[in-house]
């Protein structure tokens, strides 16, 4: 039994997340989903848990958190982890191992058990949970989803009786977010506890007993999975959360208009490290279309996206713009990315520096232009890195328009954002395409798609084909992101 | 049961591997002749081929024999330039085998048989655990560079060394700042990850791997002892 009694907490080192007079008792083999806007406190809750609060994230915290009646305070770290497992967000940076086996093996070690049972209980994760193909296999190797497989397969060795999980499907396609729920079936039939905290909430009505709804650090509402349902969508959308069933989420009907063919693929093949992965793409896109590009984790989506913007080498084939042949060169002067960790292409210590950074003669003129279409007017002197996730991706946008560039590539611009942030990114795509932009998306986000995309283009190894977004295509798209 | 698939090449328990640095210290400080010195590069070298890292090894090779011909070269100049480069050249070649070996020993092994080693020889979790965590941080550095190479050639900031030297301040700037961004959250996470799976645990840590002392370590510890006796007392062989 988990108890929370009268918590009141603040992050010493950040705004957001705190909470405020929490109460919340969940019994063994209860399992609860924590959701709410971003920075609600729903992470905090896990993080009070596993006791990483106060040790790892010091603030000022009041009232008292039990485990099994005991205070989680009085226990070293080490003790915890033997009852309680965590899994996060970020599968790159949850491993410590280089290859599979001996990452799963990992807390087991930890534990001091002998090497005999360490071989038994890694035998027998990997038999559970059906990972076979992941046995052996060298960590850098696999897909974001593979990762993060491997990452609840060294929790679940341990054979914790909590699971506490924070945004576990933020990096994971659909098939991937599948397999995570069927995973989290097997824990619960085997009645242990399990909280997780999550955005994407679809996935989790029929393992949930509890839903709890955060709001600015405090509880505003306990539900069960049924009464949840009900709740109409203007409503759940205000309460900044997404959608509890994928397939009453429908394409957004738009004009579709053909525009004039300005980029041209012509059987454009592309290979990495030697081996092929896409063959003859064939592809025309107008000024304004918004084109997604679905696929499996690792099926070759970035290489593809990498590879239109130049940055990629090895591909055959012809690219035009406007029926002129682009070279690698050109097409990186034509095109920009907004990559999923945005931080990496932040350089400067102003939000109104890094707008004409490495531009020799920077036109003031237009950087404050441009600065203003986007809504960044306000936060010219601010520091890139004091700005949200949702203002960072716009800052890496208006860079692209000062630049010039027309192509524009957005990797995962979604994950791990709440409904809010989600319907941000979706508006500062459609003002781009309202510029006459072409803009490539790469995601798994279905609700986004059917937002903002006019196409969808499906790549998983070999030829990729191209399906309008419609509502005429609804069964298509519904299909392509594993909708049933 | 070993994981043949992901290890190629010899394998060296990680505390030979921190003697096999101590004696390399030693002998590049003690060297004592350029001639010696090369022969040091390439037993480093051949210690390199023989733990797979084939491509490494070869280039680490070439950059040192270029280093070498540029002493031998400047050897040829007069006055105080050449005093000066061979200052210079000198804390090189003491350098350059070091910065080698800990290049493929850090390359070649794995957090969790450092851990164990390290676990063998009573070591305090004090210092082995924040040494794990920078061994594991080493690989993502790489993939965060990739990323910084492609936001850099985007922003028309190319990454190669010709631009270095025509706009240090900025190009260095594009490198640094995301790259210690990145670095400070990677770390958090890291850590946070191998805490919450117990890693401080106290009881003498186990192994999945077995961690061992064998035949291949004695050969490779009896060659870099060798290279060093052979510099302390047959000098003359080497003049």
């Amino acid at each position: 039994m988990i108890e929370l009694k009268d918590i009141t907490f603040s992050y010493s080192s950040q705004v957001n997340g705190g909470l405020h007079d929490i109460n919340l008792t969940i019994q063994n083999g209860e399992c609860i989903l924590l959701c709410g806007g971003s920075g609600c406190g729903k992470t905090t809750i896990t993080r009070l848990i596993n006791g990483l609060i106060p040790r790892f994230y010091p603030g000022n915290l009041e009232g008292n958190v039990l485990v099994d009646h005991k205070n989680v305070d009085d226990f070293p770290m080490y003790e915890l982890a033997e009852h309680i497992g965590s899994v996060f967000q970020n599968p790159r940076t949850q491993f410590f191992n280089v290859d599979s086996d001996s990452e799963i093996a990992f807390g087991l070690e930890n534990e001091a058990r002998p090497p005999k049972e360490l071989r038994e209980r890694v035998n027998a994760t990997i038999e559970k949970l059906g990972i076979q193909s992941l046995r052996n296999r060298s960590l850098h190797e696999l897909s974001g989803g593979e990762k993060q497989k491997v990452a609840f397969a060294s929790v679940y060795a341990m054979n914790p009786n909590i699971y506490l999980l924070d945004e576990p499907s933020s990096n994971l396609d659909m098939d991937a977010i599948e397999d995570l729920r069927k995973h989290l079936q097997l824990i619960k039939k085997q009645g242990k506890t399990i909280l997780i905290a999550e955005h994407r909430l679809y996935y989790l009505m029929d393992i949930a007993d509890r839903i709890v709804f955060f709001e600015q650090g405090e509880i505003k509402g306990i539900y069960t999975p049924e009464d949840f349902q009900k709740i109409p969508t203007f409503k759940r959308e205000a309460m900044r959360l997404r959608a509890t069933d994928l397939k009453e989420v429908h394409p957004e009907i738009s004009e579709v208009v053909q525009p004039v063919p300005l980029l041209k693929l012509r059987d454009v093949s592309i290979s990495y490290k030697k081996k092929s992965v896409l063959k003859n793409i064939n592809l025309t896109a107008g000024p304004g279309e918004v084109i997604g590009i679905a696929g499996h984790n690792g099926a070759g989506k970035t290489t593809f996206a990498r590879a239109l913007c130049g940055l990629h080498k090895h591909t055959t084939g012809e690219f035009l713009w406007g029926g002129q042949p682009q070279d690698r060169k050109k097409r990186l002067r034509l095109s920009y990315m907004v990559m999923q960790d945005v931080n990496y292409e932040l350089f400067a210590d102003s939000v109104k520096s890094e707008c004409s950074f490495g531009i020799r003669n920077p036109d003031t003129a237009l950087v404050e232009a441009v600065m203003e279409k986007l809504g960044l007017t306000p936060y010219g002197d601010k520091h890139p890195n004091t700005l949200s996730g949702g203002q960072k991706q716009r800052l890496a946008a208006a860079v692209s328009m000062i630049c010039g560039k027309e192509l524009l590539v957005f990797d995962e611009p979604t994950s791990g954002l709440d409904y809010d942030s989600m319907t941000q990114v979706a508006d500062l795509v459609k003002e781009l395409a309202a510029l006459g932009k072409i803009i490539f998306i790469v995601t798994h986000d279905y609700e986004f798609v059917c937002r903002t995309c006019t196409r969808v283009l499906h790549i998983d190894h070999g030829e990729p084909c191209d399906i309008p977004v419609s509502v005429a295509e609804e069964k298509t798209l519904k299909k392509l992101f594993s909708i049933r | 049961m070993s994981s043949k698939k992901v290890r190629s090449g010899l394998w060296i328990d990680p505390r030979t591997k921190i003697v096999l640095l101590l004696l390399c210290v030693l002998t590049a400080a003690m060297a004592p002749s350029l001639f010696y010195e090369i022969l040091l590069v390439c037993l480093v070298s051949v210690f390199g081929l023989s733990c797979g890292k084939i491509r490494y090894a070869l280039i680490g090779m070439i950059v040192y024999m270029i280093f070498y011909f540029l002493t031998l070269a400047t050897m040829q100049l007069h006055g105080s330039v050449q005093v000066m480069l061979v200052a210079f050249f000198g804390l090189v070649h003491k350098v350059y085998p070091c910065g080698f070996l800990s290049g493929i020993i850090l390359t070649t092994t794995k957090t969790g048989e450092f851990l164990s080693a390290m676990n063998r020889s009573h070591i305090s979790k004090k210092i082995v655990v924040p040494i794990a965590v920078m061994l594991r941080h080493m690989p993502t550095i790489r993939e965060d560079w990739r990323f910084i190479k492609d936001a850099m050639k985007m922003r028309d900031v190319s990454p190669s060394l010709k631009n270095f030297l025509k706009y240090p301040g900025m190009t260095i700037e594009c490198i640094y700042v995301p790259l210690m961004m990145a670095a400070s959250k990677t770390a958090d996470e890291l850590t946070i990850a191998s805490v919450t799976r117990g890693i401080e645990n106290p009881k003498p840590r186990t192994s999945f791997i077995q961690v061992r002392f064998g035949i291949s370590d004695l050969i490779v510890f009896l060659c870099f002892l060798a290279m060093f006796l052979a510099g302390q007392f047959c000098k003359g062989v080497f003049l």
